[in-house]
């Protein structure tokens, strides 16, 4: 399936809101493939393919953290792309997964492109200050960032969307075989990456148990994520409450285990 | 700043609001490597510049002076450190009511709040509550509804803005000293514990459901086949495999290796566990 031009400049413009963190905190939202997977998906015709491949392309990037303006990788890219050619060339999630990692490395780019080019704009804010018209610095904050960013994220986005759909069939057909078993493979065990880096965060000091709990919990009883997390709410509640029973004396370890490092 | 009971304020709510909104929405727009959030500080107090030094005969170059000193370098997270640009606005308020604030104060009292707040930020938004929340809404829509997305797009967009917002008001209204306190008392403490708790347990869960690691190898002898996945692994425990595997990752980013450096681990081990046949899809 190939797709048309204006689908191709929409994919651009949805990339260009998720990575440029334009109105509504993109950053949080549009960003994550869970998000711009579903929205690919509308564009494209097919919302439930787009959403659930895009949920499985997040699962790598679920505690991706963008900490002092630097960017592990580009999920916006990764979803929207993973979900046009999962949509357009019939791929499963775990071949679109593995297809979506690396683009979404290549993606980084864009950002430190980014990040570096708006610099420019920022002398465009202080000349707008130095003349006391405060209220024209959104054009130097908003507008001229904006259009720079829709530059460098819709043109590249959009060729991609539109050459790569129509290349992808051929490709995945040259693929069948131990080829493609590779890919399932590797979008296997990809997750495990967007896991291990949340737990840098999280997996310290007493709640370390929790994790082989929640795991042995989750193996035998087959629970889906909300009733477990729901579970996990309860006993977090009644653990806290335990251990800040008797006085202040768990406050001080807890504090050891988690804010030294991230200052 | 010293807190009385009555504080004169010459800033309508409104104005505030709008700062509050300038803030959130449009805080990244011009992210860059020079002054990373300065200049959406700066804009976050255009709504509220005009009503400073409304009286005063000096009053244009005293407003100019306040938006030089808001356009310099800021860097922090977005929802944790509104905070510190509700403080700005009510010391830059005071201050141009003639308490005697000096400019570099002002400054300094900033630049010393945003380490603290962008680290606790990032730690309890970005690694905390966003992969919970993604977990949940990524488990919801693999069962085959687009709701899980929907879900987490109106959720975050809700937390986001509401947070953000109220937390504005707390740093306008309560000052330096109050976030200061916050910093230092113990509700943090048991927040972070709670989320740790949570956090790992829901984890925990996700290997058990998503990550898949299967052993491909099969070793026939005089008419039996013993299946190394069903026979032994699955029998010491159902997904032993990906646990292991996860926790090999875990130790990896330990020792300081880069998700790059993983991912191409992973890629290597897929080629060779595919080609040989010791793993299987």
């Amino acid at each position: 399936m190939s797709i048309s031009v204006l689908q191709a400049v929409l994919l651009g413009i949805l990339y260009w809101i998720g990575e440029a963190n334009l109105p509504f905190v993109g950053l949080w939202t549009i960003q994550r493939p869970l998000v711009c997977g579903w929205i690919a998906g509308i564009i494209l015709g097919d919302a439930l393919t787009g959403a659930m491949v895009g949920a499985s392309i997040n699962l790598v990037y679920l505690g991706f953290i963008s900490a002092g303006g630097s960017m592990p990788a580009d999920m916006a890219l990764a979803g929207t792309l993973g979900a046009t050619y999962a949509i357009t060339g019939g791929l499963d999630a775990d071949t679109a997964l593995a297809l979506a990692v690396p683009i979404g490395i290549l993606g980084t780019l864009v950002w430190y492109a980014r990040m570096t080019l708006d610099s420019i704009f920022v002398h465009v804010g202080d000349r707008f200050v130095e003349k006391e018209q405060y209220n024209r610095i959104w054009i130097s904050n908003v507008l001229l960032p904006q259009i720079m960013a829709a530059v460098i994220c819709i043109i590249p986005c959009s060729l991609a969307a539109y050459f790569g759909a129509a290349y992808i069939q051929d490709f995945v057909e040259m693929l069948s075989g131990t080829p493609l078993k590779i890919f399932q493979i590797i979008g296997g065990l990809m997750p495990a990456l967007g896991i291990a880096i949340t737990l840098q965060y999280i997996f310290k000091g007493e709640s370390r148990v929790f994790l082989f709990f929640g795991f042995v919990v989750a193996v035998y009883s087959g629970l889906g994520l909300l009733p477990l997390g729901v579970i996990a709410l309860l006993i977090a509640l009644i653990y806290v409450q335990l251990a800040y029973k008797h006085g202040n004396d768990k406050s001080s370890i807890a504090q050891d285990a988690e804010l030294e490092e991230d200052f | 700043m010293a807190e009385e009971n009555k504080i004169k304020h010459v800033i309508p709510k409104k104005a505030l609001y709008h700062a509050a909104f300038n803030w959130e929405t449009w805080v990244q727009c011009c992210y860059n490597y020079e002054r990373m959030m300065g200049m959406a500080c700066g804009h976050t107090f255009v709504p509220v510049i005009n009503y400073l030094y409304k009286d005063d005969p000096d009053g244009a170059a005293k407003r100019k002076e306040v938006m030089e000193r808001e356009m310099e370098f800021f860097n922090v997270h977005i929802e944790f450190g509104s905070c510190i640009l509700g403080m700005a606005i009510a010391l830059e308020e005071q201050k141009s009511l003639g308490e005697p604030i000096p400019g570099d104060f002002i400054t300094s009292l900033k630049t010393s709040l945003m380490g603290p707040l962008a680290g606790i930020g990032d730690t309890i938004y970005q690694g905390v509550l966003i992969p919970i929340l993604l977990a949940i809404c990524i488990d919801i829509t693999l069962t085959g509804t687009v709701w899980g997305s929907i879900a987490y797009l109106i959720l975050m967009l809700a937390i986001s803005y509401v947070f953000s917002f109220a937390n504005f008001f707390f740093g306008y209204q309560q000052g330096s000293d109050a976030i200061m306190d916050f910093l230092e008392k113990g509700v943090l403490d048991k927040l972070l514990l709670g989320a740790q708790v949570m956090g790992c347990m829901v984890m925990g869960g996700l290997i058990a459901n998503y990550v898949t690691c299967k052993c491909g190898l099969e070793i026939v002898t005089s008419g039996s086949t013993f299946n190394v996945q069903e026979t032994l692994f699955d029998a010491v425990m159902p997904k032993i495999l990906p646990l292991g595997f996860t926790m090999l990752v875990y130790w990896l980013m330990k020792k300081r290796w880069t998700s790059i450096k993983i991912i191409i681990l992973i890629v290597v081990i897929g080629v060779v566990g595919g080609l040989t046949g010791i793993l299987t899809a």
